[in-house]
C-alpha cells in the first residue's frame, strides 16, 4: 500500500487533500435528500381523538424496555467480568441505564404522547399537526427531501419516507424524539409511533397511539395559546 | 524520464482543475464579508434632533413606503437565515410606523405619511429593506429620495440591543437609536437645502401627480435630465380650473392614504406588546444558546442527565420555545388577513374598498383617475 501511494504523484495527492479540506470546509450542513421514488404525501388532514383502546399501553412498553436493558446489562457484565447481582440489577457500572434513567425514557414517552386530540392541516407543501396541549407539528415538504429546522433549543427534521410522515427533534441532553405518522386503512384510523431516545438508556423507548377521526361538536367556544394573554377563548358563533 | 516528467506535469494540471473551482469558491466564500470599510456599523445611542423653529415653508411632506421584508426567494434558506416570512412581513408595515412616529417628534417636517406602495409620489419618499432583524440586531437598508429624483440618502443602518433594552418600556424601542438616526439624517440633508429649492421638490410633486392624471394636460410643465432629475420648465397659470380639479382629486387621493394610515397605526398598536415579547425572547434564545454551548464545553449540568425531570425540563423549554413561535407567527399571519374594508366617498358616490391595503389602494386610484377623466375628459395617465 505504502508503495502504492509512492507511486501516486504528488500533485494527485494534494488534489486529493485539497478536495478533503474543501469538503470539510465550513459550508453549513444540508438537510439529506432521501432519494426515494416511492415517497408519496398522504393526506392525514382532519380532527383526530385518541383512541386508548387501539392504542399501546405505557407499562407494558417499559417491561419490555426493562427486559431490553437487563439483556444489554448482563452482556456487558458478562464482557467485562464484573459481578451480576442476582436479578440482574440496571446499574452496571457508568451513568446509563440507571433505573431512574429507564423509567425517566418511558415517563418522557408519556409526556410527549399525552395529546388526546389532533387537528390536522395538510396542503401541498405544508403540515400542520395541532396538538392538544402540546405545540403544533409543522413540516414544510418536497418529496426526495427531508427539511431540517435549526434553533438555538433544538434541531427538527421532518419528511415524507413512503407514506409515512416523519418528525423528528433533536434536543439538548442528548434527547431524542421522533414521531412517524401513517394512515390506517380508509383513513379512519391515524397510527403515531413515537421514539424517545436518551443517550443515558442504551434502548429506545417506542410507544403507539392510535387516533381515530371525529367530527367537532359545535361547543359554541375555542380556545388557544397567545403569548400576552396566555389561553383565549372565544365564543364562536356558527 | 520525459515520461515521467509528462506524468507530473498532467498530474499539475489536474491539480490546477481540480483545485481551481475550489479555490474561487472558498475565496469567494472569504470575500463573502464586505470590505470593513463598507460594513455598517452600529449607530450607538443617538439622541433625536428636534427643530423647534422650522418654518411652514421648509417643511416637507414624507411618504414612508412599507418596506420591503427582504424574504430570500429560496425558502430553503429561511430557517438557516432564522427568518419567519410572515413576522417579516409584518415587520415590514410596523418599521415604517415606528419611523414615522420618530419623525413626527423631531418636529421638522409636514405630513408625515404611511404608503402601502412606493410608486405614490411624495416630496420625499422614504424606501427601506430589512437586512436583519432579531431580538439582537436590526440591519435597515434606506433609501430617501425627493420628488425631483435627488437622492437623499442610500445607507445602511444597524442597531444592536443591549440587555437594558429589554423587556421593551410602553413607547419605546430596542432599536430606537436607529429610527433617530434615520430622522437626524434626513435633518441634516435637508438643512443644507435653500427655500428655493424645497419649493422646486414641492412645485415638482404636485406637477408630476398631475401628469399622473393626465400626461397630455400636464407632462409639458417637467422635464427630466440625463440624471433622470426632474425640474419645471413652466407653471399653470393662476386660478386655472384644472389645478383646482388635480388638487381636489390629490386630496382625495390623500384622505385615502390617511383612512390606510390609520390601519397601519392600528395593527402597529396591535402588534408592538407581543412583538417586542418575541424580540426579547429571540434574544434570550440566542443568549441561552451561548450560554448552552459554553456549559457544554465546560461539562457543567443542571440536573442529573437522563433523568426524567432533566429531559422534562429540556423539553418544556423547547415546547414553550414552539408556542411562542407558533403563536406569532399565526397571529402575524392574521395581520393580512384582517385588513378592514375601507369605505370612501368621492363625487357623493361612496365606494366600498375590499383586499389587501395595496390593492384597495390601486382600486381607489382607479376610481379618481375615472372621475377626473370624466370630469376634464382628458385621457387618464397612468
Amino acid at each position: 500500500m505504502i508503495v502504492y501511494i509512492r507511486y501516486i504523484s504528488t500533485p494527485v495527492l494534494a488534489g486529493v487533500l485539497c478536495l478533503c479540506l474543501a469538503s470539510c470546509s465550513s459550508e453549513p450542513e444540508k438537510s439529506a435528500p432521501v432519494p426515494n421514488r416511492t415517497d408519496h404525501a398522504v393526506d392525514f388532514s382532519g380532527f383526530w381523538e385518541l383512541d386508548y383502546g387501539q392504542s399501546d399501553n405505557i407499562q407494558v412498553n417499559l417491561n419490555g424496555l426493562v427486559r431490553d436493558v437487563k439483556k444489554t446489562n448482563r452482556a456487558r457484565a458478562q464482557s467485562s467480568g464484573v459481578y451480576q447481582q442476582a436479578g440482574g440489577g440496571m446499574m452496571v457500572g457508568g451513568t446509563t441505564n440507571s433505573g431512574a434513567s429507564v423509567i425517566g425514557l418511558a415517563q418522557m414517552a408519556d409526556l410527549v404522547t399525552k395529546s388526546q386530540l389532533m387537528e390536522i392541516e395538510q396542503d401541498e407543501h405544508h403540515i400542520k399537526v395541532k396538538r392538544e396541549e402540546d405545540f403544533a407539528l409543522t413540516c414544510e415538504f418536497y418529496l426526495g427531501q427531508y427539511h431540517t429546522v435549526e434553533t438555538p433549543l433544538g434541531k427538527e427534521m421532518c419528511g415524507w419516507n413512503r407514506h409515512q410522515m416523519i418528525f423528528k427533534m433533536v434536543l439538548p441532553e442528548g434527547l431524542t424524539i421522533q414521531h412517524i405518522m401513517s394512515l390506517g386503512p380508509e383513513g379512519q384510523r391515524l397510527n403515531v409511533a413515537t421514539t424517545v431516545t436518551s443517550d443515558q438508556v442504551t434502548s429506545p423507548f417506542t410507544v403507539d397511539r392510535v387516533y381515530s377521526r371525529y367530527e367537532p361538536s359545535d361547543d359554541g367556544y375555542s380556545c388557544k395559546m397567545t403569548i400576552s394573554r396566555g389561553r383565549v377563548c372565544t365564543t364562536e358563533s356558527q | 524520464m520525459y515520461h515521467r516528467v509528462a506524468v507530473i506535469k498532467k498530474g499539475w494540471v489536474l491539480l490546477a482543475l481540480l483545485c481551481f473551482p475550489v479555490f474561487l469558491a472558498t475565496t469567494t466564500l472569504a470575500q463573502a464579508p464586505a470590505d470593513p470599510a463598507l460594513v455598517a456599523h452600529p449607530v450607538g445611542q443617538v439622541d433625536l434632533r428636534v427643530d423647534h423653529s422650522t418654518p411652514e415653508q421648509r417643511m416637507l411632506d414624507i411618504g414612508l413606503a412599507i418596506f420591503s421584508p427582504g424574504i430570500p426567494l429560496n425558502e430553503a434558506s429561511h430557517s438557516m437565515l432564522g427568518i419567519f416570512p410572515e413576522i417579516r412581513k409584518a415587520e415590514a408595515q410596523f418599521m415604517p410606523v415606528l419611523l414615522r412616529q420618530v419623525l413626527l417628534t423631531a418636529n421638522a417636517w409636514g405630513v408625515v405619511r404611511v404608503l402601502p406602495d412606493e410608486q405614490i409620489i411624495s416630496e420625499l419618499l422614504v424606501t427601506g429593506k430589512i437586512r436583519q432583524s432579531n431580538g439582537s440586531r436590526l440591519e435597515l437598508a434606506i433609501k430617501a429620495m425627493d420628488a425631483t429624483g435627488r437622492q437623499w440618502l442610500d445607507k445602511t443602518y444597524v442597531d444592536e440591543a443591549s440587555p437594558l433594552d429589554y423587556p421593551v418600556t410602553e413607547g419605546s424601542d430596542p432599536y430606537i437609536d436607529l429610527y433617530r438616526q434615520i430622522a437626524n439624517d434626513l435633518l441634516e440633508y435637508r438643512q443644507g437645502l435653500d427655500e428655493r429649492q424645497l419649493g422646486a421638490i414641492r412645485q415638482v410633486a404636485f406637477l408630476r401627480y398631475a401628469a399622473s392624471l393626465s400626461e397630455e394636460a400636464f407632462g409639458g410643465y417637467l422635464q427630466q435630465d440625463e440624471q433622470g432629475i426632474y425640474s419645471v420648465v413652466r407653471l399653470p397659470a393662476d386660478g386655472d380650473p384644472m389645478i383646482a380639479r388635480v388638487e381636489r382629486i390629490r386630496d382625495q387621493e390623500h384622505l385615502f392614504v390617511d383612512t390606510v394610515d390609520e390601519q397601519y397605526v392600528d395593527l402597529f398598536n396591535e402588534m408592538v406588546a407581543t412583538y417586542s415579547l418575541w424580540r426579547e425572547y429571540s434574544r434570550e434564545q440566542a443568549i441561552y444558546k451561548e450560554d448552552y454551548q459554553q456549559r457544554a464545553q465546560t461539562k457543567e449540568r443542571i440536573g442529573r442527565r437522563g433523568t426524567f425531570s432533566a429531559m422534562e425540563q429540556t423539553y418544556n423549554t423547547y415546547k414553550q420555545t414552539k408556542i411562542q413561535e407558533q403563536d406569532l407567527d399565526e397571529m402575524a399571519t392574521g395581520f393580512n388577513n384582517e385588513v378592514a374594508p375601507t369605505v370612501m366617498e368621492s363625487s357623493g358616490r361612496v365606494f366600498r374598498l375590499s383586499g389587501n391595503l395595496n390593492s384597495q389602494y390601486n382600486e381607489w386610484r382607479g376610481i379618481l383617475r375615472e372621475i377626473f377623466e370624466l370630469e376634464t375628459g382628458l385621457p387618464a395617465g397612468s
